[in-house]
């Protein structure tokens, strides 16, 4: 398997050139070394460039010697031009990459840039998601109205490490990785030192899974569901768990099935189904997503509750109404009560006042009559 | 003794009083039988989680209550007419609480069609109708004023319930919220307490008028009350309308059918439908629509909120416009315009670029919307008569039923195929100038009949002054002008030149 041959060899090749550096490496004349370096840089980049493929011992011996060699004097290399960094494991993988054979023709790197702000001190950040391995391409490109700006000093690198770049343009450089597993994500940098310093950092993550920010409400007695979604990337297997305490507990559906049911609908939807809740059910659960490079995680809450909570506002609100309806039935009989007594005495007055009228005569009444 | 001619007008509406509290009941009524079933929409995405189901699963649920509160209008109107508006709201009220109560133990998305949809729908059109109706018994004079007002209720009912909705979700869970909802809707029974029934109310005016003045008035304000008999039937005593040995005349005493020979009952009919084409459609859309220019969804939530605000603010305005003495006579035109306006304001919206275009949009929306809903009913009521309001507005709501369905998933077909909103707003903007143009054509068409048949009328009414006037046809005349169509302030007038008439005649006898 190339894979394991590569690791091998990269494994090799690291622990040599540990222990050189351990060693103090030889404090041998700069300039020879440097020459030497140079040419054996010079080599090393046109074979690279030709795209030779063969993995060759001596090749491997002619990049340790470069790593020795090299190694001892490093403000020599910053002095050469920026295209050199540090000596490191990635250079090996470099070496690697172009020898591990035949991936460089059908080599598609998923390429992702970033433009430079000439201003200082903001820091541009990208995020990366990634559900299963690739190779990638990061680039940090600055604007052309900046190319004025001299003596930069480009270092891309993750964490403290070093990662060795490439001179893309004149302008822009970039990094090429191979993301193969969890330890490969990360944050990758870039930073350019000249009068100031503008950095981008690039944030390689898995897919990130959404719970519920809110927590679902559920009754005792019923069934609460809960649903997890990945959005746009398909995770290799679904996992749920419920916190006892501090501790995450993997929910087994097959073991209580008559209490968890745990179904994948589609390939990015996953539910689970808690069946006859009771109050110990309240609490957090995770939804974890697991995928090629590693796994994410969701969260959710539950709430169970007594079906005596909702009837209190319940009852309230009906006595309410029912108060409020008696009111103003009484009301309603207490003035037609008042409006009789009042037509009453109104009927009484203009009884009083006929027999006045009348006592005054027929004609003063048709008179009246006549008047309307 | 004189009887004053204001209280020979026994079914006269009080413009007043207890009349204001009619219309804060009509308020809330109105206000949970427009806002409720938008309101739920919040539960949906749970419940469609819940049992599994699709979106237009749930969509159903209030496509359901929508279509069972407009189409359960007539049967609305017949209870009415038997028992009046007080018994009906209470009993629509207990309903609607019984069904979110059950809905809240619900255990299948079929259960929830018949609990949410049948059931509260059906609570909540008798709320509606009888709520519209009785305004129209306090109110004469300030009509438009109370309408407004109580119409006013959609659009705060709304507001209150969106964010209580929310609250209650967030706390109680959708069955929790549902039972809860349930004791909320049961603060409709409350409403309909306040419903007092007015009519021959007036002990107090039988003692006052003289023998004959007071039958004749008994029986008019008991036709009053009934409303049912068509002008065709001679006006004849109680016990001949409560005979209705034709089952046609017992169906009319219902429901009156014959209103569909009544020239402004139709105008209004085919208007309105034409018009719930192209009314709900844009809103329902708004939200989306803003979506997809690319505004984000708090803003367009916010747009919704401006929109039923400006709503809440243009109907008791529009109310006070429509009752002054310049639009009052011709409201039928100032409801055409405002439909028009409504249907320009559509057709401008593709035009509105940016997120400050569509507020503007949404103002002038508000605006329109609530211009016409305020005096959707007046104009029915003004068209048609107090009297036969009852039958008018069941017999249109479930007319409009069909039309207010079909609106949106129109929209939404045509979003669909074009892939573009513009051609929805533009459909809804059509239908809608067209609708104001064809009621404004219609109501002048309509107006000059009416002045037409007007002249007519008094020209043979003068020489008709008999010396004996027996009571029918004192009654004839009464009942001639309530059964009239036409804008009500020329019955009005009408009707204390009768009564005077009516006196006078008594007199000579």
């Amino acid at each position: 398997m190339p894979a394991a041959f590569s690791g091998k060899r990269l494994r090799l090749l690291l622990c040599l050139s540990l222990s050189f550096s351990l060693s103090g490496g030889s404090p041998a004349d700069p300039t020879m070394t440097t020459q030497d370096v140079n040419k054996s840089q010079a080599n090393f980049l046109t074979k690279m460039q030709a795209g030779l493929n063969e993995s060759s011992p001596e090749r491997m011996m002619a990049t340790q010697t470069v790593n020795q060699q090299t190694h001892g004097s490093p403000s020599d290399h910053l002095t050469l031009g920026h295209n050199i960094s540090t000596p490191g494991p990635d250079l090996a993988t470099k070496v690697f990459k172009q020898a591990s054979g035949g991936n460089v023709s059908d080599v598609t790197f998923v390429e992702y840039e970033v433009l430079l702000p000439g201003v200082s001190g903001t820091s541009v950040e990208k995020n990366i998601t990634l559900d299963h391995g690739t190779r990638i391409e990061l680039s940090c490109r600055l604007d052309n109205k900046y190319s004025h700006l001299k003596s930069l000093q480009v270092t891309w690198k993750r964490g403290n490490e070093t990662v060795r770049h490439i001179n893309k343009t004149e302008t822009s450089w970039s990094i090429q990785l191979r993301i193969s597993d969890n330890s490969k994500l990360g944050s990758y940098s870039c930073t350019l030192k000249g009068e100031e310093e503008i950095s981008a950092t690039f944030h390689l993550q898995v897919p990130k899974i959404e719970g519920k920010e809110k927590p679902i409400i559920s009754y005792e007695g019923d069934t609460a569901i809960m649903i997890c979604k990945s959005f746009g990337y398909t995770p290799i297997a679904w996992t749920w768990y419920m916190t006892n305490g501090s501790e995450q507990i993997a929910i087994n559906d097959t073991l209580l099935a008559n209490k968890y049911v745990i179904h994948r609908i589609s390939a990015n939807v996953t539910h689970m189904k808690i069946l006859k809740l009771t109050k110990e059910d309240s609490g957090v659960y995770w939804c974890e997503a697991a995928f090629e490079l590693g796994k994410s995680k969701g969260k959710l809450k539950l709430k169970v509750l007594s079906l005596m909570v909702p009837l209190k506002p319940f009852l309230a609100i009906v006595a309410e109404v029912v108060i409020l309806v008696t009111i103003i039935f009484l009301y309603e009989i207490y003035s037609k009560k008042k409006e009789k007594s009042a037509e009453a005495e109104k009927e009484f007055d203009q009884v009083e006042q006929l027999n006045s009228e009348e006592s005054n005569g027929l004609e003063n009444s048709s008179a009246r009559h006549r008047k309307i | 003794m004189p009887p004053p001619a204001t209280t020979g007008r026994a079914p006269g509406p009080p413009d007043g009083g207890w009349g204001w509290a009619v219309v804060f009941g009509a308020f809330i009524s109105i206000g949970f039988a427009y806002a409720f079933p938008k309101g739920l929409a919040i539960f949906f995405k749970e419940i469609q989680d819940f049992f599994g189901t699709s979106y237009s699963e749930i969509a159903w649920v209030s496509s359901i209550m929508l279509a069972t509160t407009y189409g359960a209008g007539p049967i609305s109107s017949v209870l009415v007419n038997r028992y009046g508006s007080r018994p009906v709201v209470i009993f629509g009220g207990l309903l609607c609480g019984i069904g979110m109560v059950s809905a809240a133990s619900c255990t299948s998305i079929l259960q929830l069609y018949i609990c949410v949809g049948f059931i509260t729908g059906f609570g909540l059109a008798l709320n509606l109708q009888p709520s519209v109706i009785i305004i129209g018994k306090y109110f004469l004079k300030r009509r438009p004023i109370a309408n407004g007002l109580a119409m006013a209720g959609s659009p705060v009912m709304l507001c209150t319930l969106a964010p209580l909705n929310q609250f209650l979700f967030d706390n109680f869970g959708w069955r929790g919220s549902f039972l809860i909802l349930g004791a909320i809707l049961l603060n409709c029974c409350v409403a309909g307490a306040l419903f007092r029934p007015i009519g021959p109310a007036t002990a107090s005016v039988k003692s006052q008028m003289a023998e004959e003045g007071k039958s004749a008035l008994k029986e008019v304000t008991e036709d009053a009350m009934e409303m049912n008999s068509p002008t065709n039937v001679p006006m004849g005593n109680k016990t001949e309308d409560e005979g209705g040995k034709d089952c046609c005349e017992k169906i009319n005493q219902y429901l009156d059918f014959s209103l569909f020979k009544h020239r402004g009952f139709l105008i209004y009919l085919i208007g309105n439908v034409l018009m719930f084409l192209g009314f709900f459609a844009p809103i329902v859309f708004l939200a989306p629509y803003a979506k997809h220019i690319g505004i984000d969804e708090y803003s367009a939530a916010f747009l919704l909120s401006i929109l039923a605000i400006v709503d809440m603010i243009a109907r008791p305005t529009t109310g006070i416009i429509a009752n002054s003495k310049w639009v009052r006579p011709r409201i039928q035109y100032f409801f055409s315009f405002s439909i028009a306006f409504n249907g320009t304001c559509h057709l401008l919206c593709p035009l509105a670029s940016g997120y400050t275009g569509l507020v503007v949009y949404s103002i002038f929306f508000g605006l329109a919307f609530g211009m016409v809903c305020a005096m959707l009913f007046e104009t029915l009521m003004d068209l048609v008569g107090a009297a036969r309001f009852t039958s008018a507005v069941g017999l249109v709501t479930i007319a409009e039923c069909c039309t207010i369905l079909l609106g949106p998933p129109i929209g939404g077909t045509l979003i669909d195929t074009f892939g573009d909103y513009k051609y929805m707003f533009i459909k809804c903007g059509a239908v809608m100038v067209l609708a104001g143009t064809f009621l404004f054509i219609m109501n002048y068409y309509n107006y000059r009949m009416l002045a037409k048949e007007e002249k007519e009328r008094k020209v043979k009414e003068d020489p008709k002054q008999d010396p004996v006037r027996t009571e029918n046809e004192g009654r004839n005349n009464w009942n001639k002008e309530t059964a009239q169509d036409g804008p009500e302030l020329e019955p009005l007038r009408q009707e204390q030149e009768g009564l005077k008439k009516e006196v006078n005649g008594t007199n000579e006898v």
